[in-house]
């Protein structure tokens, strides 16, 4: 099975456009503004999806599809937030169950039908089905099972309350394979290309799904390469590929200070690699590598340790790349950031939107033990480059 | 239940002659969607515009080498703000799909939609923020927005009437129903301009 990235686009748009009309339809019944902050598609492992998901509690509602497209649909949000939830909505605490199912029916209505729409076929949902689930539980039918599944994920964003969705959907991979390969003619793809569609953009699943095991290998090593340097404790608690809008990159990081490095990508695939920790996370980092104390939490001491320290995740990160893919990959000398990390990241998130819209992200949040601190690690590979470097490994 | 199929369909991929027919003709991304309602804040993502006609404060978070083009009819009362990413949409295949992601072609739209919302072009007014120099890596990307918004605004006669860009910071801004843009720093430093 071969994977067209633009197609894969394609669906990943309607998977945005559904969020967006399920916040609608759910800021109506709540009076409270709902935005769609990220929506991607993910290529993952069970047991990846399993780890990312430990220790969470969600409650939410799910529905099977058939029609148009075949599947289940889940929106969930975490058991935390479910007083704050049911306050808003009509009926409040007394309601429970019956609130949230009918938040979830008219979500999920509203999420499919520009699916529906695409499709040119009517989706029928079967009745809403409540749940309370402890982790991974939480994800439809069937993507905890195989080595790969597309898990497309949309988080909705409450403006002014604490209030955080997320819609998740797995469509069965028959008829959806039809959808992601099937749509989209070579020629119609070719015509869309800047550089006169000489590259091809469709990769085989198989490749994909490798291209996920090594990114979760690079965290493993980048991991490893804090421990050597700083002598803490690091585990990676998430690593997953996605494929996403470009454009919601940012929006990812956020708007709290962040801190780090970034480095550009040369070889196959070219592209960025950002390693942002938020800012109490990377003084104490930097802290735990400098042999005294510094007046200046972020002063040029640290500065200098954070590069350093970025340098070698990062050649840990792309060295098995390299490897796999069979070819070389070199990066730039760190350059550090220090501001809003939405900020840092939107000038590399520009340089690539200049060819594609939609972008293969790895990202990683590695964990310390001993001191309190988490770094993201952000690849953001050239699309082109990296469909042909995993076609070839699918030839080898 | 059935999702059953609206009599319009625009998103037809069959009337469409683009790759990536979804992208097209997405009206979210030219008026902010949902969010454009009436309730006080509407966010302006990466590569989007909105308007507002109301007293809705329309925000946009995280420039880096973006730029935030914020234009305003005082008088007719119609806001809008712009969050481009890239300085010219000319000759690229996804300029007509997502016009708001570049500084010309966003420009243009968002003038189109002030316009349809009552706004009389003649009496816009710019605000501009944002195009920082974040990185050495990525060649003067922001310096180049701002350069792009200076030369469209000029051709299409909307005065600059004060701006905050450059430099090497991150900024976040919020567009009041007075017309003032505040724009804030990572340090948590407020400026209106």
């Amino acid at each position: 099975m071969r994977v067209d990235v633009r197609a894969l686009g394609a669906c990943n748009r309607l998977a945005e456009r559904g969020a967006k009309q399920a916040a609608g339809a759910l800021s109506d019944l709540t009076g409270t503004d709902l935005a769609v902050e990220v929506t991607g598609a993910s290529v993952a492992s069970g047991e990846d999806l399993a780890e990312s998901f430990a220790g969470r509690e969600s409650i939410g509602v799910s529905v099977g599809l058939r029609g148009g497209l075949d599947g289940e649909a889940v929106l969930a949000f975490d058991a935390v937030n479910a007083d704050a939830l049911l306050s808003l909505l009509p009926g409040g605490q007394s309601m429970e169950r019956s609130a949230v199912t009918e938040v979830g029916n008219i979500a999920l209505g509203g999420f499919l039908d520009g699916w529906a729409n695409y499709l040119g076929k009517a989706i029928d949902m079967s009745p809403p089905r409540y749940f309370e689930a402890d982790g991974a539980a939480v994800l439809p039918d069937g993507a905890l099972a195989g080595d790969g599944v597309f898990l497309f994920e949309s988080r909705l964003d409450a403006t002014t309350t604490d209030l955080d969705f997320s819609i998740y959907m797995l469509p069965d991979s028959g008829p959806f394979r039809d959808l992601i390969v099937g749509k989209t003619a070579p020629a119609v793809t070719a015509g869309g290309e800047a550089d006169g569609g000489t590259t091809s953009t469709a990769v085989p699943y198989e490749s994909l799904s490798t291209f996920s095991s090594l990114a979760k290998r690079g965290s493993a090593n980048a991991a490893d390469n804090i421990s050597m340097m700083t002598g803490l404790e690091t585990s990676v608690d998430v690593s997953r590929l996605r494929f996403v809008p470009l454009a919601d990159v940012p929006a990812e990081v956020g708007t709290e200070p962040h801190a780090g490095t970034v480095f550009e990508l040369q070889g196959e695939p070219s592209g960025y690699l950002a390693i942002l920790f938020e800012e109490s996370s990377a003084a104490a980092v930097a802290d735990a590598m400098l042999p005294m104390e510094t007046d200046e939490p972020l002063g040029e001491m640290a500065q200098n340790a954070l590069c350093e320290l970025g340098n070698v995740m990062t050649s840990g990160f792309i060295d098995g790349w390299a490897n796999v893919l069979g070819t070389t990959i070199t990066h730039s000398p760190p350059e550090f950031v220090h501001d809003i990390g939405a900020s840092t990241i939107s000038p590399l998130v520009a340089k690539l939107s200049q060819r594609q819209d939609y972008g293969f992200v790895i990202d990683t949040a590695i964990q310390t033990e001993g001191i309190q601190a988490r770094c993201d690690v952000y690849a953001l590979p050239d699309e082109r480059e990296l469909a042909r470097a995993l076609d070839r490994l699918s030839e080898s | 239940m059935t999702r059953s199929l609206p009599d319009d369909r625009p998103d037809d991929p069959a009337t469409s002659t683009g790759s990536d027919a979804v992208t097209d003709a997405d009206p979210a991304t030219v008026t902010g969607g949902s969010a454009a309602d009436d309730r006080g804040r509407i966010k302006v993502g990466v590569g989007e515009l909105a308007v507002a006609t109301d007293e809705s404060t329309l925000t946009t978070s995280g420039l880096g080498s973006c730029v935030a083009v914020a234009l305003v009819d005082e008088r007719a009362g119609v806001r809008g703000l712009l969050h481009a990413m890239l300085p010219t949409g000319e000759g690229r295949p996804t300029a007509a799909s997502r016009p708001a992601k570049y500084v010309d072609t966003g420009v243009d739209t968002l003038i189109g939609a002030l316009d349809d919302a009552g706004a009389d072009p003649r009496r816009l007014e710019a605000r501009v923020a944002g195009g920082a120099e974040m990185l050495d890596l990525t060649d003067a990307v922001g310096p180049r927005n701002v350069e792009r918004v200076g030369e469209v605004l000029d051709s299409v006669g909307v005065p600059i009437v004060a701006s905050d860009v450059g430099d090497t910071v991150g900024r976040t801004v919020r567009f009041d129903p007075d017309g003032r843009l505040v724009i804030r720093a990572a340090d948590g430093f407020e400026r209106a301009i």
